[in-house]
């Protein structure tokens, strides 16, 4: 009885609090007490100044950031205490690892309450059957790569950002600490894989997601999601366009800031690399905080949109749905497979019985 | 297990060589023979995957050879392979592979996938799943002498034809003679100008030459069907033929099936070394004009390519030989798109052409060659395959062409010189 | 205790399954039946058996186009992982110290990163394709998804523990080689020696029958 309580997080809630109200009040008599503490060995009414507190304002920098000269020759080397850096230490603290939490579980909530309350995004007719070529190969082993190296560095790096707050408490210091050295590890590595996979991206998708007429209607809309009615979407619609950018500007802020990061031996000195911390914290938990709602949309939010990623085809009435100018232009050109067809093309007829007498070609 | 079952599996057992067992051994089902595969690029059809073709060998070699595999039957957890897995194999092998060996030049791990097709086919027939038209074909070979059904008779009729037409003598069972020349039946039937070539030919380079009334057939549809035993029937009788002739050499004629059924795989269907030289027709012309006897003269001004066909070039080594004879006949002259060892199947071989059931198939995949002959923009397609003649005759009648195709000896019998002496 | 296991027993097992492994499953290959080609050869097996072990490295300029995202992401993996192995600092110490005594010239942290990268790029597409492509997602066995996911998992480990100081993620990742090494002769990672017969077999059937592959 008495084990499980302890085990339990209400012993360790109620175990920090008392540890809390005891340091206070410890402490609570010296920073509550009533004006500095009379030196009664020091002769009365004689201002002396400590010739050592100029010297420690200089050094500690009160006044203007002041730089000196060094020996040691080197970026920021004649800077002894950065001022910056402790607003910068308290700045991350303050913002990022306090809300970070926040926007991460309620973006999750958000999403949960939007399932319970409208359900799955279905499409009107529901799935045909028939289904349309949308990604090759190539693309969606890029869209995949760069999903698992975002997934990584997104769980690398949150574990950096909020460890210490959040997994030392469960884990202990050292496990944590081998944890943390790992993340780091990884991390880094898997930093400019990244990289290459968005600079790929951008070469492969750049161009059917540049913004055309007929995209504001769509956002307009709501997208389809919000509320009825037919919304207009190109091969991509609006929304998956702003994502997509999203992704490619954000990324590349990410990418750069954390090449910074990564190689300070190019000379930057400690304020661009709390700069690019900031950004790249920042960047981060942006990507991170809509990607939770792009997985959402691409697997059980809309019926029908996963395929695409799946097989690299689409059924024609998904296709309608969200992107009805695509469509339109499937129809023309004749590009869309019947349900036999499309089984046969992945492998898994569904007549066995003349499979492999050979295709209709039209 | 069913007695047919057990006749495949045996097959299978018999054809896991080491060789085979290195294949299954390397193959990390990396999907690049897909890629080089005329039936999967032109239907696109997973399942035309050259190494899923083998997949009753790989499911052997996966329960009798693999550790796992003998570990889960000794465990009793793994499925016995059933007859469905032989039969659902009988038309991704028949009907969808033409034993091109494209697939075998591309591998990377150096599969020789078609020679494992090649052995899956081995098991099919023994366990009999194997197309009506092709057993049909087996059974006519063997009984009446040629695939095709055609008898002595036709032959000499041929024969009587050519002789007209030449004005030669055609020698039949000469003892003694140089070369014993053999027919297949698309010759004797469809194209009887090969032998008139043949006797022209002969005639201006003065080569001691015969027929032999009891070994005039080369095909061999034992072997298209995967029959060893068959297979090795219809080359003794060849064998016992040039044997009573006494020939120091037999002429493969153009067909490409024929020439790997004599050239290659003939001394192992019956077990021991020929006591003849087998040499291909065209390997017998780029002899003779090397050495001088056979010359040329006048030249085609029309534009003409050259098909390879895949059981001379790709997998009978004769590449080189017909570009030699086309040289110096053909002055406009141009290779097709990825011409020589890697050029694409006309769809039909294999025994594919005398499969009706893969009739729709073989037109589906001729889409390939129409369009490398459509991009040269020739006025004619020279071959030496017969099959290959006529499968790529039959295709661009359907796909309205309009381009002859022309036999490489023809071709060059249309250009003998004046006899010297 | 974990790490006696680990270091001691454990490593000398796989390193035991590993090596008779391997030498077992070639032997079964060499060993096996064949038979002897009755027909007259036209050209030299040999020649273009040794051939072939070397020309299948580059790809047939035919095909060359369709295929390029398997080369270049094999090769992308392949000679990653080969630096990797064998010229990583960590690596050549070990093999130095454990195993044969004598050392090589490793190469540097940053291409040791660079390796890195390279190798799990190229798995993470070639394992992506595999599940993606109707081909390879038909052909494809249990087998070469275990020996994706744990080769990833080998090399993940071993970049983890690159920070050094911390004694478990090198056992982490010194157990994880040892998985690899007691699966590997019975799976188609056995294809990094198998390669060579396989290649050589054919080759010498091209060889003989005169034909330039």
């Amino acid at each position: 009885m008495l084990d499980s309580f302890r085990s339990s997080i209400l012993y360790d809630v109620l175990k920090l609090t008392s540890t809390l109200l005891l340091v206070f009040m410890l402490t609570a008599p010296a920073t509550a007490g009533p004006g500095p503490p009379k030196r009664p060995d020091f002769p009365q009414g004689v201002s002396t100044t400590n010739p050592g507190n100029d010297l420690w304002r200089e050094v500690r920098q009160r006044d203007l950031p002041v730089t000196g000269t060094s020996q040691v020759k080197g970026v920021d080397s004649g800077v002894l205490i950065n001022v910056e850096g402790d607003r910068w230490a308290r700045f991350r603290i303050d913002n990022p690892v306090r809300h970070a939490p926040t926007l991460l579980v309620a973006v999750v909530l958000v999403l949960l309450a939007f399932y319970v309350l409208r359900g799955k995004v279905g499409i009107e007719g529901g799935l045909s059957g028939r289904m349309v070529f949308r990604f090759t190969d190539y693309e969606r082993s890029l869209h995949w790569c760069l999903a698992i190296v975002f997934l990584f560095l997104a769980i690398t790096g949150l574990i950096l950002l909020l460890g210490r707050t959040l997994m030392i408490p469960l884990f202990g210091h050292h496990l944590f600490s081998l944890i943390a050295s790992a993340s780091k590890e990884g991390h880094n590595l898997f930093g400019p894989i990244f990289l290459v996979s968005l600079l790929l991206m951008l070469v492969s998708f750049a161009r059917r997601n540049i913004y055309e007429k007929g995209d504001l209607t769509w956002l307009l809309k709501g997208g389809g999601i919000v509320g009825k009615g037919h919304v207009s979407g190109g091969f991509f619609n609006m929304g998956e366009k702003s994502w997509y950018w999203l992704v490619i500007l954000v990324g590349l802020a990410i990418s750069i800031s954390g090449l910074i990061l990564v190689f300070p031996n190019f000379g930057q000195g400690r304020v661009i690399m709390m700069v690019s911390n900031v950004v790249h914290v920042f960047g981060a938990i942006v990507l991170i905080a809509v990607s939770i709602g792009h997985m959402y949309l691409g697997s059980i939010g809309t019926e029908g949109s996963s395929e695409g990623m799946k097989s690299g085809y689409v059924d024609i009435n998904w296709a309608e749905a969200h992107h009805d100018r695509w469509a339109k232009t499937c129809h023309e050109n004749d590009e869309i497979l019947s349900a036999e067809e499309f089984a046969r093309l992945q492998g898994n007829p569904i007549d066995s019985g003349d499979a492999t007498t050979g295709a209709a070609n039209d | 297990m069913s007695e047919r079952l057990e006749k495949g599996l045996n097959m299978l057992r018999q054809e896991m060589d080491k060789k085979v067992m290195s294949f299954f051994s390397s193959c990390v089902r990396c999907g690049v023979c897909a890629e080089a595969c005329l039936f999967y690029t032109e239907t696109r059809d997973p399942r035309y995957t050259p190494i899923y073709k083998t997949e009753p060998m790989r499911k052997l070699w996966n329960s009798e050879y693999s550790f796992w595999g003998r570990l889960a039957s000794k465990l009793g957890i793994s499925k016995p392979m059933t007859e469905a897995d032989l039969a659902d194999w009988e038309e991704l092998v028949y009907d969808g592979c033409s034993m091109c060996g494209r697939c075998s030049m591309v591998c990377p791990l150096g599969v020789d996938i078609s020679m494992v097709i090649f052995k899956v086919k081995h098991a099919l027939a023994v366990a009999g799943f194997s197309p009506e038209g092709l057993v049909g074909a087996v059974q006519r070979a063997v009984d009446i002498g040629s695939p095709m059904g055609i008898t002595m008779k036709a032959v000499l009729a041929t024969i009587k034809h050519a002789e007209e037409n030449t004005g030669l003598k055609i020698p039949m069972d000469v003892e003694g003679a140089d070369y014993l020349a053999l027919l297949s039946s698309n010759e004797i039937a469809l194209y009887p100008e090969y032998l008139e070539a043949l006797a022209r030919i002969f005639d201006h380079a003065g080569v001691s030459w015969t027929l032999s009334s009891e070994a005039y057939e080369a095909t061999n549809a034992g072997l298209q069907i995967g029959n060893k035993a068959t297979a090795g029937q219809l080359v003794q009788r060849v064998v016992d033929g040039a044997e009573k002739l006494k020939a120091k050499n037999v002429i493969s004629p153009e067909c490409g099936h024929a020439y790997t059924a004599l050239r290659w795989e003939g001394p192992n269907f019956i077990g021991k070394a020929y006591p003849f030289r087998v040499v291909h027709i065209l390997e017998l012309l780029d002899e003779l004009q090397a050495n001088g006897s056979l010359k040329t003269t006048g030249l085609e001004s029309d534009r003409l390519t050259f098909h390879d066909p895949c059981s001379i070039v790709r997998r009978g080594g004769i590449q080189a030989q017909p570009r030699n004879l086309l040289q110096p006949i053909a002055q406009n002259f141009v290779e097709m798109k990825d011409h020589g060892s890697m050029n694409w199947c006309c769809g039909g071989g294999g025994g594919v052409s005398s499969n009706e059931r893969a009739e729709e198939l073989k037109h589906t995949v001729f889409n390939r060659k129409k369009s490398q002959i459509e991009e040269l923009e020739v006025d004619a397609v020279v071959t030496a395959c017969s099959n290959c003649r006529m499968v790529m005759e039959e295709g661009i009648e359907i796909n309205e062409m309009d381009i002859p195709l022309l036999g490489l000896t023809e071709l060059i019998a249309e250009h003998l010189a004046e006899k010297s002496n | 205790m974990i790490e006696y296991l680990i270091k001691g027993p454990l490593w000398y097992f796989s390193l035991a399954v590993f090596c008779i492994g391997v030498l077992w499953q070639m032997a079964r290959i060499v060993f096996a039946k064949g038979k002897t080609d009755l027909s007259v050869a036209r050209g030299s097996a040999s020649s273009g058996a040794i051939r072939n072990v070397f020309s299948r490295f580059v790809p047939h300029r035919e095909i060359a186009a369709q295929i390029r995202l398997q080369v270049v992401a094999g090769y992308m993996f392949h000679l990653g992982l080969f630096a990797l192995l064998f010229f990583a600092a960590p690596h050549v110490h070990f093999l130095e110290k454990h195993l044969l005594g004598f050392g090589w010239t490793p190469m540097p942290h940053w291409a040791f990163i660079v390796a890195a990268q390279f190798a799990f790029f190229g798995l993470i597409l070639l394992w992506l394709r595999r599940m993606l492509n109707s081909v390879s997602r038909l052909i494809s066995t249990t087998d070469d998804h275990i020996t994706a996911i744990l080769t990833f998992v080998v090399m993940l480990t071993g970049c983890l523990a690159l920070g050094k100081g911390f004694h478990a993620l090198n056992l982490l990742h010194f157990f994880t080689v040892e998985l690899l090494m007691v699966y590997f002769p019975f799976s188609c990672l056995m294809h990094a020696f198998t390669f060579i017969p396989s290649r050589a077999f054919t080759g010498a059937w091209f060889g003989r029958r005169g034909i330039d592959a």
